[in-house]
């Protein structure tokens, strides 16, 4: 059982995809998606461009 | 509920050992089969189309509200109940096709769920500063000589510092993922995240989980002592979690 943490606790995004992106139990579901299959280089170039984009905007401050 | 409302499909969040405090949590439904629960909400079918989900993946915002909401259902069912998560986007037209595919994985699940009960995710990550490493491996002072050979002894020396450096970083993080696998019960040490994507100066050298039984302090202590004996070097460790055991639901191969 996990302690009861906060759900407002703050995780950083990237903690998130690489855990529930990219890890837990594949199932092949009957509708669309195994996210397995795509190509998480898609994720990772727009957070890459988000956090490229922040380090500007706290850069110009 | 039976079936989900038209236009909409069972997002499975994940598997759960049946528990009847799960009927409390508010927000989800649950399709239970011989023992173990799925835990689900009905979703909106065009979110999670084929086509659009590269496009949605891609969006920041979308992908953050929906892996946190994935994250706090596990966060919830884990308080209650062990639990196996699953991967982000596991969808179902109909209830029946969710019975199917619990029915068909209830070995794995019920030995995955055997494993993780009564134990929690932690994740260790070791952050390096490189300029304060290569400080540490020191070096030979620059000869005198022409001003051409001490440069290309300067460069030579810069390149030997970095291959030490990166030597050393190796070093730093099997040691401590050693360590640390030593108080858990499962490790995995994953890839790290590059510089690019956290966006820090440091350079990050351990992405390690950690299975560990719950309330047991061990780990945290021994990362406590790692990060007083490798802050010298430039080190410093970040603990996470307590998660769901998202490291630790598949099989081990």
């Amino acid at each position: 059982m996990v302690e009861r943490r906060s759900l407002a606790e703050q995780v950083t995004l990237l903690d998130l995809v690489d855990r529930v992106l990219n890890k837990g139990v594949v199932v092949t579901g009957d509708v669309t998606l195994s996210v397995a299959d795509v190509d998480l280089v898609y994720v990772g170039l727009r957070l890459l461009l988000a956090s490229a984009a922040t380090l500007e905007r706290e850069a110009a401050r | 509920m039976i079936e989900a409302p038209a236009g909409t499909a069972w997002y499975v969040y994940g598997v759960a050992e049946d528990d009847p405090t799960l009927a409390r949590l508010e927000g989800v439904e649950l399709i239970r089969d011989s023992g173990l629960t799925a835990v689900v909400r009905a979703v909106p079918l065009e979110e999670y189309d084929e086509a659009a989900l590269p496009e949605r993946l891609n969006d920041r915002d979308w992908l953050e509200r929906n892996a946190r909401a994935h994250e706090d259902v596990l966060q919830e069912v884990a308080a209650v109940t062990a639990v196996v998560p699953l991967r982000f986007g596991a969808i179902y037209r109909s209830r029946d096709q969710v019975l199917g595919m619990l029915d068909e994985r209830a070995g794995e699940f019920r030995s995955t769920l055997e494993r993780v009960r009564g134990h929690v995710e932690l994740g260790v990550k070791a952050w390096v500063d490189l300029p304060s490493l290569e400080r540490t491996l020191g070096g030979d002072e620059v000869a005198a000589g022409s001003a051409g050979a001490a440069y290309l002894q300067r460069r030579r020396q810069e390149q030997e510092r970095s291959r030490q450096a990166t030597a050393r970083c190796a070093e730093l993080a099997e040691e401590a993922h050693r360590r640390l696998s030593e108080v858990a019960v499962a490790a995995v040490a994953n890839r790290p995240q590059p510089r690019e994507l956290t966006g820090r100066t440091e350079a990050m050298v351990l992405n390690g989980a950690y299975l560990v039984r719950s309330g047991d302090d061990l780990l945290r202590l021994e990362v406590e002592r790692l990060g007083k004996e490798h802050s010298s070097d430039g080190v410093e460790y970040e603990l996470t979690g307590p998660w769901p055991p998202h490291n630790f639901a598949e099989e081990r191969t």
